[in-house]
């Protein structure tokens, strides 16, 4: 299990992507998996960054190893409810002129995520989510 | 490392980790590119929401001037992220050898 706070800062993706190297090391998680979870984490991490400006608090990032895979949850503390799970449908078919970035990021957590899974508390907002090697 | 620069090719090369971090520095070389462009990400070796922001922003506004991005040399990974997002619909997109 690793638990580790970090700051509200896009230069904050290089340590993350760092420790989740460690860790993956650490508990033989198929490497496969880490492009998955890179995207899943830095879009997670991102939009909490992004929108949840009415704290100072640090993100927390918890790993663990599970059957096959990871399990992986944020926890940002004193912000409003902000539920990714519930983030619109892009359409990806549609034409260029009607193609934004908007969106894409928590779209891809949802296509690249085997579960996922939001709980918000205490005004404590977590979001966790699951790759297994068995889930692609 | 991130790095984006022209190639012998005249191509613009990008290696690297394109992600939320990096994007600001990838979108202004990329303001700069004023025709058609070949993107080579041979050594891309990762791409998030924000830097697939940059390539449909970059697009967008070639393709208003009748150019537009091609990306080439696109490795697997890469590859599944630009089909989830459908931009193999919205780019000329050619996998890695």
């Amino acid at each position: 299990m690793m638990q580790r706070k970090y700051q509200r800062s896009f230069n904050q993706i290089r340590k993350i992507v760092e420790d989740t190297a460690g860790f993956f090391s650490e508990h033989e998680i198929d490497d496969s998996l880490r492009m998955k979870v890179d995207l899943s984490l830095e879009e997670l991490f991102v939009n909490m960054v992004t929108y949840n400006t009415e704290t100072d608090s640090d993100i927390l990032i918890e790993m663990k190893p599970i059957e096959q895979g990871i399990e992986v949850s944020l926890t940002d503390f004193d912000v409003e409810r902000f539920d990714p799970t519930m983030a619109a449908e892009i359409d990806i078919d549609a034409p260029l002129s009607e193609r934004t970035p908007g969106g894409l990021g928590l779209y891809l957590v949802l296509k690249m995520a085997d579960s996922i899974h939001y709980e918000y508390r205490d005004r404590k907002s977590k979001i966790t989510f699951t790759n297994r090697v068995t889930g692609e | 490392m991130f790095k984006i620069g022209l190639n012998d090719n005249g191509e613009v090369a990008v290696s690297g980790r394109l992600d939320a971090a990096q994007a600001e520095k990838a979108q202004e070389f990329l303001d700069t590119v004023t025709d058609n462009c070949v993107l080579d990400l041979q050594g891309l070796e990762y791409i998030s929401s924000a830097g697939l922001g940059v390539l449909l922003r970059t697009h967008k506004r070639l393709m208003g001037s009748q150019s537009g991005l091609e990306l080439v040399n696109v490795n697997k990974h890469i590859g599944d992220i630009f089909r989830y997002s459908g931009f193999d619909k919205l780019f000329v997109v050619r996998a890695a050898q």
